[in-house]
């Protein structure tokens, strides 16, 4: 894998079937960690965006585009949530989400490098340079 | 479903690489099709720059971030290949334009989401507080 990426990477938060098993002490908790460890990224200039999802998912599929309830609200695959990061490099965003407060209740932070262009201008870029070859 | 949100709506792109497939006046056609469709949401002020990601990366779990797993993010067709934030009050209007998205005759889908407010997190624990409160008087 690339470990330089100057367009920077996103932790996609996924799990939101977590929150049910604690009290309300442990979410004010959890909570407060959270606001916290964004803002001190922010601070740091390593956070530029972020938002919390909504739970409610429609999904628009396929030629048709049927549209469907998104059937994985309480999934564990579920993104409750994302982080966009400037950082340089790829083992300074996983540390950052390896510092995730939900990890310990069972969340999963997907560490991604932002594309510096749509994946389907480089696959014809890609394909370009191999009949040109 | 609440329908009205001032917060906006992200669109999450979820395919595989289905435009591996594709040949070179393909891609380009289609490439016009996707550049003329985000301009003319652009000018209406109805999205804001949106992000690809890259088929790399690795998931983080467990206590202290403990297991550290690959993808996979490039045969999965749940896989997150990108997204894109709307600045529109309807989630109606918001699964239109998302059906307007060209890539999606090549099959794929798009997940539609509320952007939230607040952290929900917050929110459940505003109202278990107040369960609590209105218990204990």
């Amino acid at each position: 894998m690339n470990t330089q990426n100057q367009n920077g990477y996103m932790l996609l938060f996924r799990g939101n079937d977590w929150l049910k098993s604690l009290s309300s002490e442990e979410k004010q908790k959890v909570t407060d960690q959270w606001m916290a460890w964004f803002r001190r990224l922010t601070d740091e200039g390593k956070a530029i965006a972020g938002n919390p999802l909504e739970r409610e998912s429609k999904i628009v599929s396929g030629k048709n585009r049927v549209v469907s309830d998104g059937p994985f609200a309480e999934s564990k695959e579920a993104i409750g949530g994302y982080f966009l990061l400037d950082v340089a490099s790829f083992d300074d965003a996983v540390v950052i989400a390896q510092e995730c407060p939900g990890l310990q209740y069972g969340v999963q932070v997907e560490v991604r490098p932002v594309a510096a262009e749509c994946p389907v201008a480089s696959e014809l870029k890609h394909q370009t340079q191999f009949a040109n070859a | 479903m609440n329908t009205q949100n001032h917060d906006g709506f992200m669109l999450l792109y979820r395919t595989d690489e289905w435009y591996n497939k594709l040949s070179q006046e393909e891609l380009q056609e289609l490439i016009n099709q996707n550049k003329a469709w985000f301009e003319r949401l652009t000018a209406h002020g109805k999205a804001k720059p949106g992000r690809a990601l890259e088929r790399t990366g690795v998931t983080v779990s467990g206590k202290n971030g403990r297991f550290v797993t690959d993808g996979p993010f490039a045969e999965s067709k749940e896989a997150v290949g990108g997204y894109l934030v709307l600045d529109v009050e309807t989630i109606e209007e918001a699964i239109a334009i998302a059906q307007s998205s060209p890539g999606l005759a090549y099959g794929g889908s798009i997940e539609v989401r509320p952007v939230a407010e607040e952290c929900p997190l917050d929110v459940r624990a505003r109202e278990l507080a107040r369960e609590e409160h209105c218990v204990t008087i």
